[in-house]
């Protein structure tokens, strides 16, 4: 530090001014950076468990359609979005959830109860009861949510 | 090193001419009146500043307009710090720009030969002006909406002309999306360019002239 003799009127004035403005950009310029970054920096992760329906609706050894609404938030737009999961289960304790989109291409496979299979009409793309592919050209079984069971209620999450 | 970094700079661009022209002019011996151009100019700065942040995210659309201003006010990260900042900032600036101007009337700086300077300072006043309109229907809400309402219905009251200058400023009969689109194309483009053209005449002019004395009982 210089001694305070050293420190004439236009070193005290010009060391003001430096400091005053530096204050000022610091209060405009450090919150301006979150301020941009905010969206960013928010997890999309932070999904919650989806009520589906009664356990009682799955027929046993049958894939069974469910449908539900998903809340997706992007900036101040809100979209609702009605997906459908087949919830398969042999024994009514376990419970496997498959997403109903092709891992082709993105269109909607079908259970088809004659043949015991799940078919998209897009590519002729085949799926076995499990979602093992079986036929055409999707590159791997379908997708599964989490599932769970609480008080004979279905849950799922992800997709 | 900064030396050599320095006349090197200062060869080639003359920057420290200009630099004392602007900082290190002479002056007559004023007082804290003098401080209100500088200080309207400092809130100029912030506007723009704050203004260019509130763009990244405001959507000019009945439907998203009013969505938007909430988005930025309570979910993003000082979002409220910079529209209060930009709110604050625009009536502190009629204020200051107000106050400026009463300094220049009571000391009659603008006189010879300070004239254009002055004429300048006026339509830069109006501009100022402009801004607070245009830029109060932006958030679109019940307040935004009827105040602009009446403020357009005002400029109807004009005899004869009334009723197409209220037609204009709306781009219609009524508020709309047309009217929305277009207060925000003049708050972020047409008035800017205005104030930044307007800005460097008037201070050019002040520099070039220097500034007025207080008066004294003589003058």
């Amino acid at each position: 530090m210089a001694k305070e003799s050293k420190m004439n009127r236009e070193g005290f004035l010009k060391g003001a001014i430096v400091s005053i403005v530096t204050l000022i950009g610091a209060a405009l310029g450090l919150p301006a950076l979150p301020y941009l970054a905010g969206p960013a920096l928010q997890k999309s992760g932070d999904q919650e468990w989806i009520r589906l329906g009664p356990t009682s609706k799955v027929e046993l050894g049958q894939p069974t359609l469910f449908k539900f609404k998903v809340k997706t938030q992007s900036g101040w737009i809100v979209d609702e979005q009605e997906l459908s999961a087949y919830v398969l289960s042999n024994d009514g304790r376990e419970f496997v959830a498959l997403s109903n989109v092709c891992t082709h291409l993105g269109c909607r496979v079908r259970w088809i109860d004659d043949e015991k299979t799940f078919f998209c009409p897009c590519h002729n793309a085949v799926f076995d009861k499990d979602g093992k592919v079986a036929a055409g050209p999707p590159p791997r079984p379908l997708d599964k949510f989490e599932i769970k069971v609480q008080d004979n209620t279905l849950y799922i999450k992800g997709g | 090193m900064m030396a050599r970094l320095t006349t090197w700079l200062d060869e080639r661009t003359g920057f420290q001419q200009v630099w004392q022209a602007i900082f290190l002019r002479k002056i007559p011996k004023v007082n804290w009146f003098y401080t209100l151009g500088s200080a309207t100019l400092f809130v100029a700065m912030n506007q723009m500043i704050t203004g260019i942040l509130l763009t990244l995210y405001y959507v000019p659309t009945p439907d998203h307009a009013y969505d938007s201003v909430q988005y930025i006010t309570f979910q993003l990260p000082a979002g409220w710090y910079i529209r209060g900042l930009h709110h604050w900032g625009a009536s502190a600036m009629v204020v200051l720009v107000v106050l400026h101007m009463l300094r220049v009337i009571l000391y009659g700086a603008y006189k010879f030969p300070r004239e254009v300077t002055w004429a300048t300072g006026v339509i830069l006043l109006l501009v100022t002006i402009g801004f607070g309109f245009t830029g109060y229907l932006l958030p679109w809400d019940q307040k935004a909406y009827w105040a602009t309402t009446v403020g357009t219905r005002i400029a109807g009251a004009v005899p004869f002309v009334g009723d197409w200058i209220l037609r204009i400023l709306r781009g219609g009969n009524d508020l709309s999306a047309v009217t929305l689109a277009r207060f925000f194309g003049v708050h972020v483009w047409v008035l800017p360019s205005v104030l930044l053209l307007l800005m460097g005449i008037h201070l050019f002019l002040v520099i070039r002239n220097g500034i007025s004395a207080v008066p004294t009982r003589k003058d």
